[in-house]
């Protein structure tokens, strides 16, 4: 980054023993420029001995928390450490980091506060179900008639944000399954947000943290999750 | 109206209940502010059992035929009320719970740097974010 702004990427990690090295080794070969933190969410595997072995960066969750509090956690250590930005990627290697330059340069040219990295505005690479992308559809319906903002793949947890959402993200994040509800959470604080197309893998190992049996959960908890956000800011405002 | 008999098994009962809530606050297993909800509610009890005409009176304000029925309502309604303020306890328990976590886990790692910086810097990579982390402060 030319003009010293420094951005974290934060990498939360359940059970990623098998993927974890090659995602933290190829920010340290490649992406140089950018610091990074992994964060170990109560693990049962040998995701924390790895870490810790190789002096990675890593953030030791005593207990599981689930996604949300594992990735606010560190929006929290981006926020003690003064960062100008943070990114959020899977543990998994779904999400290239190649990327990150043109998403950095978005916030940097103050274009955006916050960019998801999408998958469906070039439709290339992993697509994911027909029966899933209905279901992001629908989500992405409902969060533009909630707050009037589109975003295409609201499901993507490819995200990039300026020092003042990770300020905001580190106080208030939901718990599981916060992305389309943290999208809620940006676009009620009049945040810009911006999708940059992206291209993503398939995970490399270890199996997906939504099987299709919690698919209907899923759509029930974060459509109401997304509702009683709004509601609850719309009260307050 | 209240059969006498079933009054006197209710009284014993509420009796025993406030006993017990007051045996768990002695020794402590209990906190004040948690049972104040079943204090009121056994006081509730109280009053219709010991003065079965304000029953008679309430299950008549509700439109509720029998007074016996109107006493379930009233205690179900009562286990409902206290069931939520619980749940609202566990979400608030878990809120502090999960900054708990996190600050020791940021805790954690600032000792582990430190360790290894003390160690004689046997591990470059954390010293060198040590060294950063120190300038932000």
């Amino acid at each position: 980054m030319n003009t010293g702004e420094k951005c974290l990427i934060i990498i939360p990690a359940y059970n990623e023993a098998e993927n974890i090295e090659k995602v933290v080794d190829n920010i340290i070969q490649n992406y140089p420029q950018y610091d990074y933190v992994v964060v170990n969410d109560g693990s049962t595997d040998d995701t924390e001995k790895i870490c810790i072995e190789k002096g990675y960066s890593v953030l030791n969750l005593p207990i599981n928390m689930g996604i949300g509090g594992a990735v606010q956690t560190g929006y929290c250590y981006a926020r003690d450490n003064d960062y100008d930005m943070a990114v959020q990627i899977d543990g998994d290697g779904q999400h290239d980091v190649g990327y990150l330059a043109e998403m950095v340069r978005l916030i940097e040219n103050g274009e955006a506060d916050v960019v998801i990295g999408s998958r469906f505005v070039q439709k290339e690479g992993f697509q994911s179900s027909r029966l899933r992308r209905l279901g992001i559809k629908m989500l992405s319906a409902l969060g533009l008639l909630l707050t009037g903002v589109r975003v295409g793949d609201i499901t993507s947890g490819y995200r990039l944000v300026n020092r003042r959402f990770i300020r905001i993200f580190s106080e208030d994040y939901p718990a599981d399954y916060p992305e389309p509800e943290a999208m809620i959470i940006a676009a009620i604080y009049g945040g810009r947000i911006t999708e940059y197309p992206v291209v993503m893998h398939e995970r490399a190992g270890g199996t997906s943290s939504i099987t299709i049996g919690r698919s209907v959960y899923y759509m029930i908890k974060v459509t109401l999750a997304m509702l009683i956000r709004r509601l609850s800011f719309g009260v307050r405002r | 109206m209240i059969p006498h008999i079933l009054q006197i098994t209710l009284s014993i009962a509420v009796i025993c209940y406030f006993v017990l809530i007051l045996y768990y606050l002695k020794k402590k297993y209990l906190e004040l502010k948690y049972t104040l909800l079943w204090l009121l509610a056994g006081i509730i009890m109280a009053v219709m059992i010991f003065f079965p005409q304000t029953l008679v009176w309430f299950v008549k304000l509700l439109g509720i035929e029998s007074s016996m029925n109107g006493l379930y309502v009233l205690c179900i309604a009562f286990v409902i009320v206290i069931l939520m303020s619980l749940t609202s306890i566990a979400s608030r328990q878990q809120a502090k719970i999960r900054i708990l976590i996190q600050e020791i886990s940021m805790m954690e790692k600032r000792v582990r740097e430190l360790e290894n910086l003390h160690d004689g810097c046997r591990d470059g990579s954390s010293v060198q974010e040590l060294r950063q982390d120190q300038q932000y402060e």
